[in-house]
């Protein structure tokens, strides 16, 4: 069975993957600034991937529903937070993004920054956003 | 050349020099890296008037977004948080008379601190204040320096205020208070506090400990009680909170309330929340004005109600068509809020292609406030800010459009 990781995903914001977005949105540049996700150098060993490697993040938006997307793996440089991971907000990571049980308090805000999900090595595509779209029209 | 208003976040910088040659920008002065994207968008992408996946005129696409409109028996208008005030309040206006349900960004973000500050329960300040006497400068939960890039060069790090001459060098200390070491952290150096995620809550009662002389429960107390003296010792504090924090706290925001009160019976402490987009305080403050609720309204039953059931996560589900504009929703929500809204009769008033102009029934092409269109929007701290467009456009504004759709309902 192949080596995973359970990660604790925390969305962040980025001025180079924002700019390249604010160009479009549908461009190859975006597409590879958002589709990352980044790893403490612990996790990456555990699943025995490089930086760069293309990794497959699957969380459960709800029970018996999951959802996954194909990224790519950075390495993190910041000090050491095994279990702990970041994504830029995109399309890509609220994919994974779980919604608050609904009508409960005044503050129910999505779980963009506790997002839990199981990372593990992928040789498929990183999941482009005509994808995302056809999984919002599916 | 006269300067010009940057509408890319909610800094709202209002000393941009550029120029256009050829439907390009050729000369460009104090924009920073996120404006430069904001600005050089004009250019790419527009989007035009389309009904059904067909090119229409744009009467066409403003009476079939009316039929829509009215003929919807909950209908959800939502984003608003890059609109003028004038498109705000034409929305509201709209809401009232579909009885349909209206929010915007603030319903997943900054929404229940905006609510506190807004109320007067938390004190506040504006950014000039922050230039002119601000000595310490909490970035909590908030990288600005990827956010809202000019914020520490403008008003809460570099700049020289009126008592604030020695700046940054001598006189001025930033803390970050972070999961990470953000850009910012870095700039905050040493002052760079890690809190886990979700642990926020803890990292308030320890600065409540060592504010009343406590020994805190945390690893290391050294830095706690260093974080102590520079908060006691200072005179002008300002808090700058983002959405690591707001997320983080939720529900238990009452206890940041106790923790600035408790500050404030040491020293000046403010606070100023790190919005995102440029007019998103516009709409709070507005549709609070008009309702006497910041977000998540109903009109349904003709007086205005309040409540989760009507933010778009909750109308999303519900609603059978909606209306947006200032925001893409199926770009910036979750996948479920996306999927439901994708599935709905959508119109969408966009200058530019999205997800949601993708989805749409009908695409309607607006000008871009800011850089074609004029108005009014409120900065993060409450300032209001009067801009005139500086490229010329024969797009309608989304304030037009929206009159245009009720003058036809």
């Amino acid at each position: 069975m192949a080596p995973e990781v359970v990660v604790t995903i925390v969305t962040v914001s980025d001025i180079f993957q924002d700019e390249a977005g604010r160009k479009s949105r549908f461009s190859d540049q975006y597409r590879d600034l958002s589709a990352r996700i980044f790893l403490d150098k612990q996790d990456l060993a555990a699943l025995g991937a490089k930086d760069g490697q293309r990794v497959r993040v699957a969380g459960e938006l709800r029970e018996g529903e999951t959802a996954s997307i194909v990224v790519t793996a950075k390495a993190d440089e910041d000090e050491a937070h095994p279990g702990l991971a970041f994504m830029f907000s995109s399309p890509w990571s609220n994919q994974l993004a779980i919604e608050p049980a609904s009508a409960v308090g005044e503050a129910a805000v999505p779980a963009f920054k506790s997002i839990r999900a199981t990372v593990t090595v992928s040789d498929e595509n990183v999941t482009g956003i005509s994808e995302i779209f056809s999984r919002m029209r599916g | 050349m006269e300067a010009v208003t940057c509408t890319g976040c909610s800094l709202l910088c209002n000393d941009i020099e550029a120029a256009v040659t050829d439907e390009k920008l050729f000369h460009v002065k104090n924009l920073c890296r996120k404006g430069h994207g904001h600005f050089q968008a004009a250019f790419s992408e527009r989007t035009v008037p389309m009904i059904d996946g067909q090119k229409a005129t744009i009467d066409q696409a403003i009476a079939r977004a009316a039929e829509i409109l009215s003929s919807a028996k909950k209908p959800l208008l939502y984003g608003w948080s890059n609109c003028t005030l004038e498109a705000q309040a034409a929305g509201v206006r709209l809401a009232e008379k579909l009885g349909a349900t209206i929010d915007d960004t603030s319903s997943f973000c900054q929404g229940i601190l905006m609510e506190r500050i807004l109320d007067g329960r938390i004190p506040t300040c504006t950014l000039d204040d922050v230039r002119n006497y601000a000595d310490t400068s909490i970035f909590w939960g908030a990288d600005p320096s990827n956010s809202h890039p000019r914020h520490l060069s403008r008003f809460s790090y570099y700049p020289r205020g009126e008592k604030r001459q020695k700046s940054y060098e001598e006189e001025r200390t930033c803390i970050a208070v972070d999961v990470r070491r953000s850009a910012t952290a870095e700039i905050c150096s040493n002052y760079y506090y890690r809190v886990a995620p979700g642990s926020d809550e803890q990292f308030i009662e320890a600065v409540l400990a060592v504010l009343d002389g406590k020994i805190p429960k945390v690893a290391d107390k050294k830095k706690m009680i260093e974080l102590g003296s520079i908060l006691k010792k200072t005179e002008y504090g300002v808090i700058f909170p983002g959405l690591g924090m707001v997320y983080s706290l939720q529900e238990k925001m009452d206890l940041f309330e106790r923790l600035v009160a408790r500050l404030n019976e040491i020293t000046a402490f403010k606070v100023v929340p790190m919005v995102g987009h440029y007019n998103t305080r516009g709409f709070n403050e507005l549709l609070r004005e008009k309702t006497g609720f910041i977000n998540r309204v109903s009109f349904s039953g003709g007086a205005p109600a309040h409540g989760p059931e009507h933010s778009v996560m909750a109308a999303a589900k519900s609603c059978d068509a909606a209306l947006v504009i200032g925001s893409d929703p199926l770009f910036a929500l979750p996948f479920a809020t996306a999927k439901a809204l994708a599935k709905v009769p959508l119109i969408a008033i966009d200058p530019r292609r999205s997800l949601a102009t993708d989805a749409a029934r009908v695409v309607i092409p607006s000008a871009i406030s800011g850089l074609e269109a004029g108005g009014t929007a409120v900065r993060m701290d409450g300032m209001r800010v009067k801009f005139e467009p500086f490229l010329k456009t024969d797009l309608l504004t989304d304030e037009q459009i929206l009159t245009k759709i009720m003058e036809a309902i």
